[in-house]
């Protein structure tokens, strides 16, 4: 009975120890693990770098400043994945109709978002998720 | 000329790792997703399709894969090798010639079985199959679908016809003792040429596992062949189409490797010496960019003649233009 109730209380202990684990776990959005806003902004600002001197589609972004986009995408993005901001730019098929972006020109895009999330060193677990947040937006911005 | 400096030079440039640009152009689409090529010469895993359409080709491109494979099972060996061009992300054409080369170890045991031990000594032979595949991609999108559990479906047809379905078997002497009568004959097929028709599913899960993609895909084949067309289609008395199930788990743990596993039922419409089982195999994929690829497989063909236990290992190497 003594051996009982010594357990007993350890075996709480352990119990409530571990679900408080899994719910802080839980907790952290994949905003906060990437490093947040300012991580965002550092991958939005070397992706766009390069995109605006890209021989294929640096032309779809003549006039629009860097900055200005830097922000939108990295509010999108920050809303996308779980953090403390609202996009209030247009919306994604507004600002890419009649650009008749082709299949070619998103994946080039694609592939300098994932670029440089790797470059400002994300794990590839986090790429991933990333973009799964961003691929069902393909539909609303190629062809349009 | 020029396409063949580029080729090494990239080549030289993924296997040393140096940042080397490499200007061919293999297309737009992403990393991986042109599969690699399976052994029928359809864009897939290793034995089985997948509804991806192969090469890179984004709906504006035309691009393309050539591909060779070796598979090792004991007293039989599968070389073979194909094109395939990719049209539009839309329409997949496929052309793969394969050859089986059966060991006469086996051969002077079939030749044994057939002459109650009168013949025991026969030499190998070899036994060629010609697939052209047509596969064309009729709704989704694998990665980039609005709906996130939607997948790519496509529609496939893998013409068969097999060379060998008559060609004599001679003895050491020279002689016939069963003219125009090929192995897949001898083993009871009927038919030296079938087409298989297969509806294909394929997903990718960004981040599916721990964050590491996932790849799942799932086939439905109509087909008459047996053990994969090497023996032949149909038999005296089953010319009907058999309805078999094929599958892929992959997993993407680095933007260059795909690990998985497969599987594809066959129908065993044969029987006897020519039983057919369940095929599996584990595999590692490697692509180091879009100009070419190598998978490394352990595969598991179940059972062929005189070799109940047919498994051995398997390398394919893609090329993308």
């Amino acid at each position: 009975m003594k051996q009982i109730q010594s357990i007993l209380p350890k075996c709480i202990l352990i119990v409530l120890l571990a679900t408080s684990a899994c719910v802080s776990t839980e907790k952290t959005s994949l905003y906060e693990e990437i490093g947040g806003r300012e991580t965002l902004e550092k991958v939005m600002g070397l992706a766009i770098h390069r995109i605006y001197s890209d021989p294929q589609i640096g032309h779809y972004f003549k006039g629009v400043p860097k900055q200005h986009l830097r922000k939108e995408l990295s509010d999108q993005v920050c809303e996308l994945i779980g953090g403390p901001c609202k996009y209030t730019g247009k919306t994604m098929v507004a600002s890419h109709k009649d650009l008749n972006i082709s299949d070619a020109d998103f994946y080039l895009l694609v592939e300098y978002v994932q670029q440089a999330m790797r470059d400002i060193g994300l794990t590839y677990a986090q790429e991933n998720q990333i973009l799964r947040h961003l691929a069902p937006l393909k539909s609303q911005i190629v062809y349009l | 000329m020029r396409l063949k400096h580029v080729f090494v030079s990239c080549l030289i440039a993924s296997i040393s790792s140096i940042p080397i640009p490499c200007n061919a152009n293999t297309g737009s689409a992403l990393l991986f997703s042109g599969g690699t090529t399976s052994y029928e010469g359809s864009a897939g895993g290793g034995i089985t399709p997948w509804a991806l359409i192969g090469g890179y080709s984004s709906k504006e491109q035309i691009n393309g894969t050539a591909n060779v494979q070796l598979l090792q099972l004991g007293d039989y060996q599968l070389t073979t090798a194909g094109i395939l061009v990719g049209f539009y992300d839309r329409v997949e054409l496929s052309l793969q010639r394969q050859s089986l080369d059966v060991g006469d170890g086996v051969v002077s045991k079939v030749f044994n079985l057939l002459t109650d031990g009168a013949v025991s000594v026969a030499p190998g032979t070899v036994i060629e199959q010609d697939i052209i595949g047509l596969k064309v991609k009729l709704f989704g999108d694998a990665i980039f679908s609005e709906n996130p559990y939607l997948p790519q479906i496509s529609l496939g047809l893998q013409y068969k016809k097999n060379r060998d379905f008559n060609t004599d078997l001679p003895l050491p002497s020279g002689a016939v003792p069963l003219p125009s009568t090929g192995v897949p004959q001898l083993v009871g097929a009927t038919e030296d040429n079938g087409t298989d028709i297969y509806l294909t599913a394929s997903k990718l899960w960004l981040g599916g596992a721990l964050g590491k993609n996932v790849l799942t895909n799932l086939t439905v084949r109509a087909t008459k062949a047996n053990t994969l067309g090497f023996f032949g289609f149909e038999s005296a008395n089953d010319d009907s189409y058999n309805i078999e199930f094929e599958g892929s788990l992959a997993l993407i743990p680095t933007p260059n490797t795909v690990i998985g596993v497969e599987w594809r039922t066959q129908s065993n419409r044969l029987g006897g010496l020519a039983e057919e089982e369940t095929i599996h195999d584990v595999f590692i994929a490697y692509f180091p960019n879009k100009t070419w690829s190598a998978t490394f497989a352990y595969v598991d063909v179940g059972s062929l003649p005189f070799e109940s236990r047919a498994n051995g290992f398997y390398l394919s190497v893609t090329a993308n233009w």
